[in-house]
């Protein structure tokens, strides 16, 4: 018995026969197995993506921060930022706000930070500015001074800046005058140690992100055409660090931190931890990730009954954070001053005192900078130890590369599927048999016809791509002339009303439904498809929130632009399309700040969206409009 | 007995010691200098004469040396410079950034950050110059604890325009050479300090010497040792060990005040007498405002107070006060000029990992032209490109002023480039040069093992050696120093004043920038096991797959259907 049943196992296992055609006669079958269930693979693939995306905040991920470079010994010295200097702070203070009281220009208050800082013996000099974009001018002065440390050759300098308007509503007019007046009475104090291993250079920046940029290019020779900056007159070593005050209350219940730089640029974590145990140990003020409080409360339009589920405080609360750095990375925008300087290699953060009845002030946030300040004195190199790459989910909290990365190239690769397989789907037809002749292919469908190799209209659909591709440099051309901000609503609606129109016209004129030659439509998605996926990996190391935000764009709207044999149907899916594609004109203050980003700052965000983004989608729009 | 045994051995010693005071002759100055920032520039000058000597002869170098026996003159140096045959050398150590327009031009020349060597030795047969100069930097090396070991082939040039001989070349059948070479990643601290003490003859125990407090020294805002050694044509061979450094006694002082005393500033006070110091003098110089100076001076030599501590009983302890004044008042850069005719600004501009800018900001402060000599040692970690040295004076480009004396390219992994030039200063002119240079990719090996905080380049250095036709005439540093005894009161016409209204002091003195530290491409250093593993698994993929192909029998197989058969 018991033989038996084995026999008829290894029978089932290997069959009799030529080893090698049972071999390529298993291979052909399970290809063909693969290629029948191809379109659950790509469903399955593209809601494991998105279903990763929704568990980044689980409080089952993520590790706990640690300081990686053992250089830096945080919260390891005594401070010495006492009640005295907290004086001076205040008189500072007092001043800044006659200054302000009086409505003084930039040149004035330059001229009196300038004043101040040579009164306690620090070479100083203002800097004027001044950019010309599309819709505005911006002109101002930077003030900054220069500490040559005792003793040190000055090849290497940290920056402690604060702008003159706080990261408050981004640059709306809330003043950082508390901020200025740390950076004041921190210089006066600092100057009276000895222990300084780098060059200190304080920087007060006029206005909220231009200063900085002018400061900073003006310091490492970048030009910028729309941007006249006079040289600096003092200058000191390569940059390491940089920490950039934000101090716009009166007094201040936590310390929070923005680390997010132009481009999606982060720094090197090591700055954020040591930060965060400095604030806690040295200077007693709990750290906020951004200036949200992390109280876990759940959005008011939960229903109640979630809030007794285990977990579900602390998933809302890491959601909140991820969407804030999304918020900031994938748009390309600096989550404040800060983030002009990684453009220069330079690890920087804000620190942020978030506006609170108390207990803190000057004193606290005095303590905590000198600490910290110590901290980046100590490092022999540049921060490199700890990660660049990371999503900071709470202050001690944060998620490796490895656990996030996947989500976005999991879809990306469910697009490659798709396009793939329609690539091979245009290649061949199935033609039914009208001779009766025997099927050969075993691979093939029931009933009878076969399996005919058809031509693929590569060009025609390139030179799709490539005018969509036109059609969003035209778009960024357009939007960032000073004509299409001055009358935005009117010029957005046109624009779209073109952009519609356009590739209902012209796709009149495209003649397809030949057997021997593809649909244009098919070769169309594929490449689209192709070119997306691309995109979407390649970005996700570069900028992962761009590419998950992307990937979620895209993802299922590309894998399944077309079919539709009804034109009502037609017209509802080619308008959807075209929506995704360029409704982002309907929100104008967006683009605005998008447009003035990419010309003050070089963000790379506006001319992505126009020259990647727009074309990929427009490209799905003309593919539901072409198919049959 | 043995009290007269005693007496006796005693009255030897004496007698030696009186007679070789007339051979070998040790002197010591003391410089006080304050500044306008509220800072005090201090330099101490230690200068040991040997008489009637010369420096060995380099034909000589393959016989026996005659026996050397000094008494004052430090043994330790002077068997290095009897073995290398060295007529002329100046290392200096210094830490800091010396700020020449608020602190004038320093006494000593040298500031240069880091260690720098440079020395004129006689050519001969024997042996050569090169061997001698690497036997010589190993040698100082060791005797000062300083990494100089590391000036290799890789670092030295010979810039003959710049680093003129201070003393004289003996009159011998040998041509001179001169070998230079920085070292600005060289710190300078105690260990250093140690080794330098011990060359003097009272060491730190008396004298003027006894100032010289480790504690106090490094802890000033800047400081710097150098040993010079030169032969002085009918005199002899002088060894002068200087230490110069810059204090912040407003730093120190809890009021703010700029008041110093020798205790103040280096914790210590002269208590007695260097007794084989032939002369022994501490030089202050006065300001201009009112002040109070305790003890009354011996003398008061044009701005200077000098006192003689050769024949001390007391302890000294100098003090300068302002009465007048309660904290120390900064004053403000609008109305302050700077204090020597260049101003100078070198940096690195750019952020690639490939190209940079190094650009050079010229400040004339005088109202005449200046002739400048512009020399720069480059290690082969910035390779020049020389055609796109362009100069500018008010955004017009004026490549006139610029000649190009030598140039020598430099050799990747093998010699520093060496780019001497003559700068034409217009009056009050602002000149900007720039060039482009680029950044060479190292071998993994060429890294050092070390915290990879980027690569420090040496300073450039300027000798500005031409005044124009006007007043400013100009002193020459090289002829005029001389031993501390007739020094007091002789650079008076050029002596810097410490107010703001002073005028620039014209002088050709070497001026040294700031030095630049350059980041390289550089490895992440963990990285070589993951492209191990990784290339290993590529090869092995690749050469599986070529084995594969290249030893598989290809056939024809009927594949059929499964059921037909």
């Amino acid at each position: 018995m018991a033989p038996s049943v084995i026999t008829k196992i290894r029978e089932k296992l290997r069959p009799k026969g030529d080893r090698n055609a049972l071999k390529i006669r298993r291979r052909r079958k399970l290809t063909g197995m693969l290629w029948r269930s191809l379109p659950i693979i790509i469903l399955v693939l593209l809601f494991v993506g998105h279903l990763w995306l929704l568990l980044i905040p689980l409080p089952l991920l993520g590790q706990k921060t640690y300081i990686d470079e053992n250089a830096l010994q945080p919260g390891q010295v005594n401070t010495y930022f006492n009640w005295e200097d907290v004086h001076h702070a205040d008189q500072y203070l007092a001043e800044l706000e006659r200054l302000r009281d009086q409505n003084a220009t930039s040149e004035e208050i330059s001229g009196y930070l300038v004043g101040e800082f040579e009164k306690m013996g620090l070479p100083a000099a203002s800097q004027r500015y001044l950019f010309s974009t599309a819709s505005s001018h911006a002109s101002g002065s930077n003030s900054y001074a220069l500490l040559s440390s005792p003793r040190a050759s000055g090849t290497e300098a940290v920056v402690i800046s604060a702008s003159w308007l706080s990261r408050t509503g981004e640059g709306n007019g809330t003043l950082n005058l508390r901020g200025v007046a740390s950076v004041l009475s921190l210089a006066s104090f600092l100057k009276g140690h000895s222990l300084w291993a780098k060059d200190l250079i304080f920087v007060i920046s006029d206005g909220y992100l231009e200063g900085m940029q002018a400061w900073i290019s003006a310091y490492h020779g970048a030009e910028q055409s729309n941007l006249f900056a006079e040289p600096l007159r003092l200058s000191s070593g390569v940059i390491w660090t940089a920490l950039n005050i934000d101090y716009p209350g009166h007094s201040f219940s936590h310390l929070g931190v923005f680390f997010e730089g132009l481009n999606g640029r982060l720094p090197n974590q090591d700055l954020i931890n040591s930060f965060q145990l400095i604030s806690r140990f040295t200077g007693g003020v709990p750290v906020f990730v951004y200036d949200h409080s992390d109280s876990r409360e759940l959005p008011v339009w939960l229903p109640g009954v979630l809030e007794h589920v285990n977990g579900i405080n602390e998933y809302a609360y890491r959601a909140k954070n991820i969407l804030r750095h999304v918020g900031y990375q994938a748009r390309g925008k600096a989550s404040g001053v800060h983030g002009l300087l990684h453009q220069f290699r330079i690890d920087a953060i804000t620190l942020f005192a978030v506006p609170a009845a108390g207990p803190h002030g000057f004193h606290a946030f005095g303590r905590v900078m000198e600490s910290t300040l110590r901290t980046t004195n100590n490092l022999l190199e540049r921060l490199h130890a700890s990660f660049f790459f990371y999503l900071l989910v709470g202050t001690e909290t944060f998620l490796k590369i490895g656990s996030y990365l996947p989500s976005a190239i999991i879809i990306g690769i469910a697009m490659l599927f798709t396009g793939l397989n329609e690539w091979v789907t245009a290649g061949s037809i199935w033609t039914p048999e009208q001779l009766g002749e025997k099927a050969t292919d075993a691979a093939a469908p029931s009933g009878q016809g076969q399996w005919t190799r058809r031509r693929r209209p590569v060009l025609p659909a390139l030179a799709v791509i490539i005018a969509t591709h036109l059609a969003g440099i035209l778009t960024f051309f357009t939007i960032t002339r000073p004509f299409f901000l001055s009358y935005q609503t009117a010029s957005s609606l046109a624009m779209f009303a073109f952009a519609y129109t356009v590739p209902v016209i012209s796709s009149r004129t495209i003649d397809t439904g030949r057997d021997e030659v593809a649909p244009l439509a098919t070769v169309l998605k594929a490449f689209n498809l192709c070119i997306a996926s691309v995109v979407t990996s390649g970005i996700s190391i570069l900028n992962f929130s761009l590419a998950a935000v992307l990937a979620v764009a895209l993802g299922f709207p590309l894998c399944y632009s077309s079919k539709s044999s009804r034109s009502a149907a037609r017209i509802i899916r080619y308008t959807f399309y075209s929506l995704l594609a360029f409704g982002w004109l309907f929100v104008p203050e967006q683009v605005r700040q998008a447009v003035a980003d990419w010309e003050l700052l070089g963000v790379w965000f506006a001319p992505f969206v126009c020259i990647v983004y727009v074309p990929l989608m427009l490209q799905g729009a003309v593919v539901t409009l072409l198919a049959q | 007995m043995r009290l007269v045994k005693i007496i006796y051995l005693l009255g030897l010693c004496f007698y030696q010691l009186a007679s070789a005071a007339t051979e070998e002759q040790f002197d010591e100055e003391l410089t006080l200098r304050p500044l306008r920032d509220g800072k005090l520039a201090a330099r101490f000058s230690l200068t040991t004469l040997l008489k009637g000597s010369t420096p060995r002869s380099p034909e000589s170098l393959g016989l026996d040396d005659a026996s050397q026996h000094y008494t004052l003159f430090p043994l330790a140096l002077g068997q290095i410079l009897r073995e290398y045959a060295v007529t002329e050398m100046h290392l200096t150590l210094n830490a800091g950034k010396w700020n020449y327009e608020g602190w004038g031009y320093p006494e000593e020349a040298g500031v240069g950050t880091g260690g720098e060597l440079w020395a004129w030795m006689g050519d001969s047969g024997t042996v050569t110059v090169d061997e001698r100069w690497k036997g010589l930097r190993n040698a100082l090396a060791g005797l000062f604890c300083a990494s100089l070991g590391a000036l290799d082939e890789q670092r030295t040039t010979s810039p003959a325009l710049t680093f003129r001989p201070e003393g004289h070349l003996p009159n011998g059948t040998a041509s001179h050479q001169l070998r230079h070479a920085t070292l600005p990643s060289e710190h300078v601290c105690t260990e250093n300090l140690t080794p330098f003490l011990k060359l003097l003859p009272c060491k730190s125990l008396s004298g003027i010497a006894s100032l010289l407090n480790p504690h106090r020294l490094f802890d000033a805002d800047w400081h710097g040792l150098g040993v010079h050694v030169r032969y002085r044509s009918g005199m002899g061979v002088e060894v002068r060990l200087a230490f110069q450094a810059v204090f912040d006694p407003v730093r120190y002082s809890t009021e703010r005040r700029r008041d110093w005393s020798f205790h103040s500033v280096f914790g210590r006070v002269v208590r007695m007498a260097c007794p084989v110091a032939r002369s022994s003098l501490v030089r202050v110089r006065l300001p201009e405002s009112s002040y109070a100076l305790a003890p009354v001076p011996t003398n008061v030599v044009g701005d200077y107070a000098v006192y003689d501590v050769t024949n001390t009983s007391q302890p000294l302890d100098v003090e300068l006060r302002w009465p007048e004044e309660h904290a120390f008042q900064y004053p403000l850069g609008s109305d302050l000029m700077p204090l020597t005719p260049l101003s100078i600004r070198r940096s690195l501009k750019g952020s690639s990992q490939y190209t940079a800018q190094l650009a050079i900001e010229l400040k004339n402060n005088l109202p005449v032209e200046i002739q400048t000599s512009y020399l720069e040692t480059m290690p082969w970690l910035l390779q020049f490109e020389l055609h796109t040295l362009k100069l500018h004076s008010n955004a017009v480009p004026r490549d006139d002023l610029v000649e190009i004396v030598t140039y020598t390219p430099s050799v990747p992994h093998a010699r520093p480039s060496l780019l001497q030039a003559v700068l034409t200063l217009p009056p009050k002119a602002t000149l900007q040069l720039t060039m482009d240079v680029m950044k060479p990719f190292l071998r993994y090996t060429e890294h050092p093992p070390d915290a990879q905080r980027g690569w420090d380049l040496p300073p450039a250095v300027f000798l500005p050696f031409s005044f124009g036709e006007g007043n400013y005439s100009v002193a020459h540093t090289h002829d005029d120093r001389d031993t501390g005894a007739h020094r007091a009161g002789d650079r008076e016409p050029q002596g810097l004043a410490p107010h703001a209204q002073a005028p620039v002091e014209a002088r050709a003195q070497r001026m040294y920038t700031p030095v630049l530290l350059v980041d390289l491409a550089t490895p992440d250093f963990s990285m070589p096991y993951n492209v191990i593993i990784m290339s290993c698994t590529l090869v092995a993929l690749i050469f599986g797959s070529v084995l594969n192909l290249l030893t598989r029998k290809l056939v024809i197989v009927r594949v059929g259907d499964a059921k037909t058969q």
